[in-house]
This record gives structure tokens, sequence and C-alpha cells, in this order.
């Protein structure tokens, strides 16, 4: 045995050091390396009936990632515009909700790490009670609102500002909105976390020194803010490319989000393989992009999720 | 001072912004479960009813689906506490280089994206199923199994993140003090860690069990025979809404609303009371004559608390009692009423309009934008089919009434058909 | 109770990867002692006690409590208690319980407990107090908690690993007492880890005096203080003056050196390394502030040192005289004050004597820190 792993056992005894060990090896091994593992296996198989799996026609080919690329074969265009398209627009949208939750909550974070007071738990209250709600609720509320007789509708067109209700789903604004909504929270919740901790003083000191608001923020607030806004960025956009709910409730009739073709490979084509391919797709670039960003704004994996 | 007033003013209005988004739906909803429309919709307001939350209570999937996704609650609650009071436990005792390495991967889960681990979970004890060679029909298979497993493999990153907290705060010399006067490992775990941990596992439960509720994307893929009431939820807005979706959401909203309250409540009455404790002395802790805080001095949450639940008692209390039968049928006969009106406006308008072609064909006339009257698109945007609205719209406004079939609202809405049908035609 | 259990260490060694923390420490406490590890922060002190108390294991060597190798028991198996340093009262229990838990972990009903509680509250003068959180209590009241905590569990030894270092100077002092009566009454074992040399030297009937791993001496106080077997010892523990030579010539146990600074000087080896010093070795003379008194101006001889004063002070119990020392170091005499007049003599050379018993050789060896 290890000497690291006997001083484990002494410092836990054996009964709880294994137990400990086997919930953690569970964890990281059973749930979380082996079925990703599992899946990019998957993802270059070929769609097989039961009875084939293991067979002879069970071979590794990249089928499934030339169907993303290329479309079906002896299809009529180049390239699988359709699938295609809606990958890059589901990048560029999770890009977009990102800076826009950023902008949105940026201040917010700031006003509620910065602030004293009784106002602030009830503020802290109203935050995250809308998260204590259902996803697809969330969702349904903002279709209500959204759809084209709902209340932002009657508003518009009451006020004037419309001549016509606007068709707000078809044009991509609900779902937007929507997946901004589903994720303030974890967007406010790592920047507050960090800016609580920036000393008063230091703002002060900087304002003694004749620094503007916006000078202020951006030479003392955001530097110190950085992991805590990186983290929320990370989340945000990793979360919002890979939504289902909100796509699949207030996205448009042909406007696709990514993580629609995954499940429509799964659940109405029956095409593991391809949702695999998809899956692993969605993943590999999601973390790609990210790690580049972070690489960009030099932050660590280790000052995500604090 | 000009200035800071300008800043305060604007910070007041961003706030206000904030807050409406943020919550604004959540009320719009809530009181769409009491109008009386089949559509959820805020305006018009037509009755007030209760019979949605009937529906809600007779609707055999809803029901069926919520004691699904308690089940999968209590599964994933129990399953990620353990595994990320463990993971938290080993990343503090983990061999320093390793360390970033393994909180690279138990981190992970949050980012990778739900659908990603449901097709992952699938996929992987599919296979595992299969190299045992037991059926279809086996527990790994099983929808209960697989997505409280997959639902566990992120939900536990969020339990451990919040035990991590605070077990950072937590002395480890306090278990060696356990062991040293004699207590075994399980004893000093028992006694001694878990009391300390206590706060956070529960925040840690309660925060699996809503994630685990409202968990869709995961769920979507591994659920198999046990929908969930989110999975339900889903099917039902994707095919068709009705109010009783707003009735539900509304039960939530209030249950989570008075839970918060409670929360915070008891939360505030701990703070006065070890303030009360420290300024105590000896004699009055001794005596037990400690006079402690009453439960509703300085503490706002509890007050809040009990006018919910005063307003909660009182909306219940008037339901029970109150019937919007007279008011729904003075609705549906004003509507039944307008309709008919319409019907005869627009019969007169094509025959105004044929005979306008028949003039124009004569002197070139420039067309009127469009005919004005009850049946003008004003109407129609605000509520479709539903005239007792647009009634009260300005009459002088000019546009043309347009086909609101096409939004997906009046569909939903069988009054809705005959009057957009109609508009349209008098459109042409 | 009153012979007490002893402690043996034997040879004993602990590492922690390519880093020594203790090298071959041999030690034997007799049972009843207070017994006392003192050195400076980072020596190995801590890792000793830890060994004892059986939360690590030794690279090599026993540790035997009573006579019985420990090797493979537990702390919790040990008959053993340990005092934290920060004392690890449990937050969330009130007093009498933490008092208390070596017996809920035995199975002791409540009123038991709440008995025994109340006993060991009197005996640490906190009567009453059994119903507050550790947080409602002053930090000597903590203090007193831990210690009945560890007594409740009726160990055979009692280590303590500088309990008092988070009192505050005066808090300190007193508790000093406080701790020599308690470990006097109870009559078991206690061992001391501190780096503070007036507690050790107050309380302890013996000492180990511990640099980086390496126990340089055991004595009791007045052995440690008086006749130091090592350069660091003669350094660490209380103000000392050193002056670096060669052994110039052995005269029994006395020896003559010829100093860097002061020209020859004799006076005593200090026990520990009689007969084996010899003519050339490097060595060190040691004489404390207080053993120093002005003689008539330049009288020379074998026990005068002459030097030239940099400045005085004046501390109330004694006047200090601060003088151009060896290696860059201040030479430091303490004159008591008995009422003489003292002149000022900042910038003369003065001389001083000494008695030969009152400074002592060693080996040239490593000093404390300041």
């Amino acid at each position: 045995m290890p000497s690291f792993l006997r001083e484990f056992f002494k410092r836990n005894g054996t009964g709880m050091g294994s137990l400990m060990l086997g919930l953690v090896l569970f964890w990281t091994v059973g749930l979380i390396i082996l079925p990703q593992l599992s899946m990019l296996d998957f993802s270059f198989r070929p769609n097989l009936p039961p009875p084939e799996i293991g067979g002879p026609r069970d071979v590794y080919t990249l089928e499934n990632y030339k169907y993303l690329i290329y479309g079906p074969e002896g299809g009529s265009q180049d390239y699988n515009a359709v699938d295609l398209r809606v990958f890059f627009r589901t990048l560029v949208a999770a890009v977009c909700v990102t800076v826009f939750n950023l902008i949105l909550c940026y201040p917010i974070a700031y006003y509620l790490a910065q602030t004293k007071g009784n106002h602030i738990r009830i503020f802290a209250l109203m935050l995250i009670i809308p998260y204590w709600i259902n996803e697809i609720l969330r969702a349904f509320a903002l279709r209500i609102i959204f759809g084209e007789t709902g209340v932002l509708n009657n508003m518009l067109v009451g006020l004037g500002i419309f001549d016509t209700p606007f068709d707000f789903i078809r044009n991509d604004i609900a779902l937007y909105a929507g997946l901004g909504y589903a994720y303030i929270l974890l967007m406010i919740f790592p920047i507050y976390n960090v800016i609580e901790s920036l000393d008063r003083n230091q703002i002060e000191a900087a304002r003694d020194m004749g620094a503007s608001w916006a000078k202020i923020h951006q030479r003392v607030v955001i530097p110190y803010a950085k992991p805590g806004i990186s983290s929320g960025c990370t989340m945000v956009f990793m979360l919002s490319a890979g939504a289902l709910a909100a796509p699949q409730i207030l996205g448009g009739p042909s406007s696709l989000w990514f993580t629609q073709l995954i499940y429509q490979q799964f659940n109405d084509n029956s095409d593991w393989p391809q949702g695999a391919a998809y899956a692993v797709v969605l993943l590999v670039t999601c973390i790609l992009l990210v790690l580049a960003v972070m690489r960009l704004f030099k932050v660590n994996m280790g000052d995500i999720g604090k | 001072m000009k200035r800071f007033t300008f800043m305060r003013l604007s910070l007041w209005i961003y706030l206000g912004v904030f807050f409406a988004y943020l919550l604004g739906p959540l009320v719009i909803m809530s009181a769409t479960a009491f109008n009386s429309p089949a559509f959820p919709r805020m305006t018009p307001w037509e009755c007030l009813t209760f019979e949605w939350f009937g529906a809600l209570f007779r609707d055999e999937r809803i029901l069926n689906g919520i004691w699904n996704s308690i089940l999968v609650g209590a599964g994933t609650v129990v399953l990620s506490v353990a595994m990320g009071l463990a993971g938290a436990l080993m990343l503090t005792q983990i061999w320093p280089k390793l360390r970033a390495t393994y909180y690279t991967i138990i981190i992970a889960p949050i980012l990778i994206p739900g659908v990603v681990l449901g097709i992952s979970t699938l996929v992987f004890w599919d296979r595992i199923n299969r190299m045992l060679g037991l059926g279809a029909d086996s527990w790994l298979s099983n929808g209960l199994f697989l997505t409280i497993i997959g639902q566990s493999t992120f939900i536990a990153s969020y339990c451990m993140l919040v035990l991590v907290a605070r077990l950072q705060r937590y002395d480890m010399a306090l278990t060696e003090a356990a062991l040293d006067l004699g207590a075994t490992h399980a004893q000093a775990f028992r006694k001694v860690l878990l009391p300390f941990m206590r706060p956070a596992i529960a925040s840690a439960a309660v925060l699996a069990f809503l994630a685990s509720f409202e968990n869709y994307n995961t769920t979507t893929f591994t659920f198999g025979e046990y929908p969930t009431l989110t999975i339900e939820l889903a099917q039902k807005v994707r095919y068709g809404i009705t109010p009783a979706i707003s009735a539900l959401a509304f039960i939530i909203v209030v249950l989570t609303v008075i839970a918060a309250l409670a929360n915070e409540a008891s939360l505030r009455r701990k703070e006065l009371v070890a303030a009360a404790r420290q300024k105590a002395t000896v004699a009055e802790l001794e005596s037990g004559r400690l006079q402690l805080p009453g439960f509703f001095r300085s503490n706002w949450a509890a007050a809040a608390l009990v006018a919910v639940a005063c307003v909660t008692v009182a909306v219940a209390g008037t339901a029970a009692l109150y019937s919007p039968a007279q008011c729904i049928a003075d609705v549906q006969e004003q509507k039944r009423l307008e309709a008919e009106q319409r019907i005869q406006e627009l019969l007169r308008q094509r025959e105004l309009r044929r005979q306008e072609q028949l003039d124009q064909q004569g002197e070139a006339v420039p067309a009127p934008a469009a005919p004005s009257g009850s049946s003008s698109g004003f109407g129609g945007a605000f509520a479709p089919g539903n005239l007792s609205g647009s009634s009260e719209a300005e009459p002088e406004a000019e546009q043309e009434p347009q086909g609101n079939s096409s939004g997906f609202g009046n569909v939903f809405d069988p009054n809705a058909l005959s009057g957009g049908s109609e508009g349209g035609g008098a459109g042409d | 109770m009153s012979a007490g259990v002893g402690v043996d260490l034997e040879n004993l060694w602990i590492r922690f990867g390519d880093f020594v923390a203790v090298r071959d420490a041999n030690v034997t406490i007799n049972g009843g002692d207070f017994f006392s590890f003192l050195g400076p922060s980072g020596c190995g002190k801590t890792t000793i006690l830890r060994a004892v108390s059986g939360f690590l294991e030794p690279s090599g060597g026993r540790v035997l409590i009573g006579g019985n190798d420990m090797k493979g028991i537990g702390p919790n198996k040990r008959p053993t208690a340990l005092i934290f340093q920060n004392l690890a009262l449990f937050p969330l229990m009130k007093v009498w319980e933490n008092i208390t838990f070596s017996m809920e972990i035995k199975g002791a009903s409540a009123r038991e407990r709440r008995k025994r509680a109340d006993e060991l509250l009197d005996m640490i003068a906190l009567p009453g107090q059994g119903g507050k959180l550790p947080s409602e209590l002053s930090g000597g009241q903590r203090q007193r908690v831990a210690i009945a905590r560890a007594l409740c569990a009726e160990p055979d030894v009692l280590l303590l690993d500088e309990p008092l270092s988070a009192l505050d100077l005066k808090l300190r002092q007193h508790m000093r007492t406080e701790l020599r009566e308690i470990q006097q009454r109870v009559g078991i074992t206690f061992i001391y880890i501190t780096h503070d040399q007036g507690e050790a030297l107050t309380m302890s009937d013996n000492i180990a005096v511990m640099r980086a791993g390496v126990i340089d001496q055991i004595g009791d106080g007045k052995a440690i203080y008086n006749d130091p077997a090592t350069a660091f010892a003669a350094s660490f523990v209380g103000e000392n003056n050193v002056f670096r030579g060669k052994v110039k010539r052995v005269m029994g146990n006395e020896a003559l050196i010829q100093t860097n600074r002061s020209g020859d000087l004799v006076a005593r080896i200090s026990s520990a390394n009689q007969g084996r010093m010899k003519e050339g070795d490097a060595a060190m003379m040691f004489i404390r502030p207080e053993a120093f008194a002005l003689a008539p101006k330049g009288a020379t001889g074998t026990h005068f040192v002459t030097a030239k004063v940099n400045h005085e002070e004046f501390e109330g119990n004694a006047f200090n005289i601060f003088m151009e020392g060896d290696g860059g170091k201040e030479l430091k005499v303490s004159i008591p004050n008995l009422g003489q007049s003292f002149e000022d003599h900042t910038g003369q050379n003065i001389t001083l004597e000494y008695e030969t018993k009152n400074a002592v050789i060693v080996p040239a060896g490593e000093l404390a820190a300041e």
C-alpha cells in the first residue's frame, strides 16, 4: 500500500476512509470520467441494432462526425449547412447571452456586495426566489409575456409603440431573454462573492485621488473581480450553450438550438452514436472556447466555482 | 449633490428594471392562474376563477410527475450530499500534487452541458447493462436509477462547493481532539464533524433537491418510465398551454416565498438570540431567566412570513366559497353578442367594400387604409376574439386589421378562431 | 497514582519525505513528572508530541508509555490526552458536554456526565458555567475547560502543546502557577511543549532543549540554565554573553580560553563536556549578564573583561550596560539595583569581573537565533 494511502486510512480510520474513498471513486470514475469516455467511444461507432453491437460491423468510424460537416452521404449539398448553421448560431448566441448577462449583472452584484443594510437581505431573497422555481416554469412565464397576445405586446401596442404585435418568439428575442433570465443568478453570485471581499477603502482611496466612477471600476474593481467575472461568464456560457428547455419552449419553430439537434438524434431518430458525436462536438468546442478565453484573461480553473 | 442624486436616481431605476425583469414574469404568470380564459393571459381580465387549481389537481400526469420528482429528488439528495461531502473531505487532505487535477474533475460536471451528462449516463449504463448481460428491464436501465445517477453527477459538485466552504472553517484539530479523547473515527465524524457541518449539509440538501426538482436537460434523456414533473411540464408547455400550469407555478412560488421567509426569519432569530446570549450575565444564563427577544421584534422576515401566510389562508378561503360561474356565463354571453355583432359588421363592410370597388373602377379613388370600427386590429392585438377589450380601444385607430391566426396564442383559444379568420377576411 | 506512568522515547526518528523532523531522540520521562520540551518553533517538539499521542507513526524507534510499546495503537486507544495549541474545544457543545466528551464516547448517562462535569468545573474554578458555549468564555476560562476535558478522560499522561501561547502575558503567568498546581494535585505525568523558556523553567521538573530535530540537553531547570551542554542551549535559555575562542589549556574541570577579543579567560567546562575538550578545540564561553560585577578600572587577569560602553539603561530592578562585544553582538551586563549610586559610563572603557564557576565553556556550535 502506498504511503499516502496508509496515511489516509490512518487519518480517517479504515471504515470511514474506505467509505469516503469509495464514494469519491464512484463519483469521479464511475459518474464523471467513464461515462464521458464511454460517450466518446460510442460517438465513433455506427448506429446498429442491439443484436449487432459487438458484432463484425461494430467498428470504429468517423461517419458520425463527417455527418455534421458534410451531411448525409449522397446528399444534394456539399456541406451540412443546416446543422452547421445551428451549431455556430448556438455558440454566437450563447456568447451574446453571456455578454448581456454580464452587463446586466455586474452593477447589481457590485451594489449588493458594497452596500450594507437590511434591504440587501431582501434583495438577495428576491434574487434567489426565482431560482427555486422550475426552469420550465420560468420559460413558460416568459412565453406568456412574449407571446403574440402576451402582456408585452399588449403593452407596446397599447402605448402605440408598435402598430402590430411583434413576434418576439420568431425573432428569438424571447429565447435570448429567457436564456439571460435563466442564468442571472449564476452570473451575480461569483461576482458578488469576489467584490464582497474587496476592501472598501481601496475604492475610497481611488475616489480620494480623484478617479471617476468609470476609472475606479476599470482600474480597481474589475481587475479585482476578474476571477468572479470569468467564473460567472464561464458558467453562463456553458449553460446557455447547453440549454435545452428554454430553446424548446421559447425558440421559434424554425430556429433550432444545437442541443435540440442532439435531442432529435436521440429521441426522434434513435441514432444514439450520432447524438453522442454531436454532444462530444458541443462539449469539446465549449471547453476549448472557455479555456481560450481563460487563457486570454489569465484566469485559473481553480477560480471557477468560488 | 446634484450628481449624487442623479446617481441615486439611475441606481433606483436600474434596480427597478432589474427586479421587474426578474420578478415580473413570475407575478404575471401567477396572475394568469386566476383568469378564466383557457389560454394563460393577464389582459384582458375576464373573471376571477380558481378552476385551474382544480384542473391541476385532477391531472393524473402532473400528480404522477410530482411523485416521481420526489422519488428522484430524495435519491439525488442522499447520493449527492454523500458524494459531495466525501469529495469535499478528500479535497482537504488529498496529496497536493493531485489537488488541482482532482478539483478540475469534480468541478467539471457543473460546466458540462446537462444534455451531455444525460447522454453519457445513458450510454455508459446501457453499456454496463449489456456487459453484465442484463435485459432491458434490469434496474441498471431503470429510469429512476439513471435519473438519480445522472443528476447526482453534477448536483454533487454543487453540494461539494457548499460543503467545502464550511469545511474550510473547520479545525481538523477538533477531530483529533475527539480521537484523542477516545472516540473512534466514526464517532468523531458523527459527534464532531457532522454537527459542525449540519447547516451546510442542510443547505446542500435543499440545493440538491431544488436542482433535482427543476432539472430538465439531463433528465430528458434518462427518465425512461419515470417522467418527473419537469418532464411532464415540458411536454405540456410544448404541446399546449393551460392556466393549470400557471396554477402550479403559483403554488410553487408561494411555497418558495414561505420557505425563504421562514428560513430568513429563523436565521434572524438565531442572530438575535446569540446577540442576547453574548450580552447576558452568568446569573441570567444559569437561572434560565434570560430575557430573549420576542419572535417579531426587529425581525422583518417573521412579520412578512405571517403576512404571506395570512394572505394564503384568505385566498384559499375565498376559493372555497367563490364561484365564478355567473361571471363566466356573463362573459360568454357578451362574447357571443359581440361576435354576432361583429359578423353583422363584417357583412356590412364587405358589402361596403364591394360597392367601393365598383366605385373605384369608375373614379380611381385611393382606398382608405382600412375600415375602422370595433373589429379593428387594435382590439385584435389585445386579445383576438375578445371584443369586450376592443370596445374600449380608441375608435380612431386606423390600421389594417390583420390575421391573428398566425400567433400561437389564439390557436389555443377556440373563441379566437372565428373572430381571427373573419378579421383576416375583412382585411383582404 | 503517585508513581505515575512514565514515557520513553527510544531512538525515535520521524521523517516527512526527505525532511527529518526528529533525529534519534532518546528521552526518559519519569512517571508523575512535569516534563517540558523547549525549543524554537520548527524544532520538532510538536512532532514528538504527536508521536506520543499517536497521530504520527514514528519512522524509526519506539514510543513506550508505562513500558508498553505503542506501535500500531491509535490515539483513541492510548492513555494520553492532548491539549491542543488552539485548545480545539468543540464549538457546538456546551462546556459540560465538552468536558465529559470522553464519557459520552463510553456511553455514560447524561446524569453521570453532569455530575462529573460539576466536579471538574469546581476544580478549575468555573462553578456553574457548564451551560455556556465555549465561545461565551474568556481565553483563560477556555484554557481551563480544555484542561478539564483532558483530565476527564483520566489519562495517565497529559500532553500540552503550547496551550498558553494564545493568552496575554499576565494571564500566561497566572496560568503557569495554576497548571503546576493542577499537575501536583492530580499527580499524572505532564508533557509540555513550549518555546517560552520562562514557562519551561518555572513549571518543569525536567526540560529537554531541542534544536532542529535534535535534543541538545535534558535536565532540570537549574542544570539547563547554569550548566548548558551546547552553545545552542546556552544561548536559547535565558540571556547570555558569548565569547568565541580556542581552548588554550585544559585544567581539570576548567580551561583557559584564548578569546577573539578579550584575551585569555578562564571558565568551567560544562559537565556534559568535561573530559571531552582538548587544547586547540574551537570553544565558546558563556557568561550571564547578571554574573558580571564592576571591577576596578584597568584590572587585568583571566577573569577580567574590558570593553567600551555603547549605552546604558535603567530597568528598575537592574542597571543594564551594553558594551562592544564579540562578533558584532553587544555584551550585556546587569548590575542589580541595590540603591547604590550609578554613574554614566557611555563611551568609556570599563572592566568587569566574574567568578569562574559562573562562566561555562562548551564546544563551539550554532547559537539560537534572536
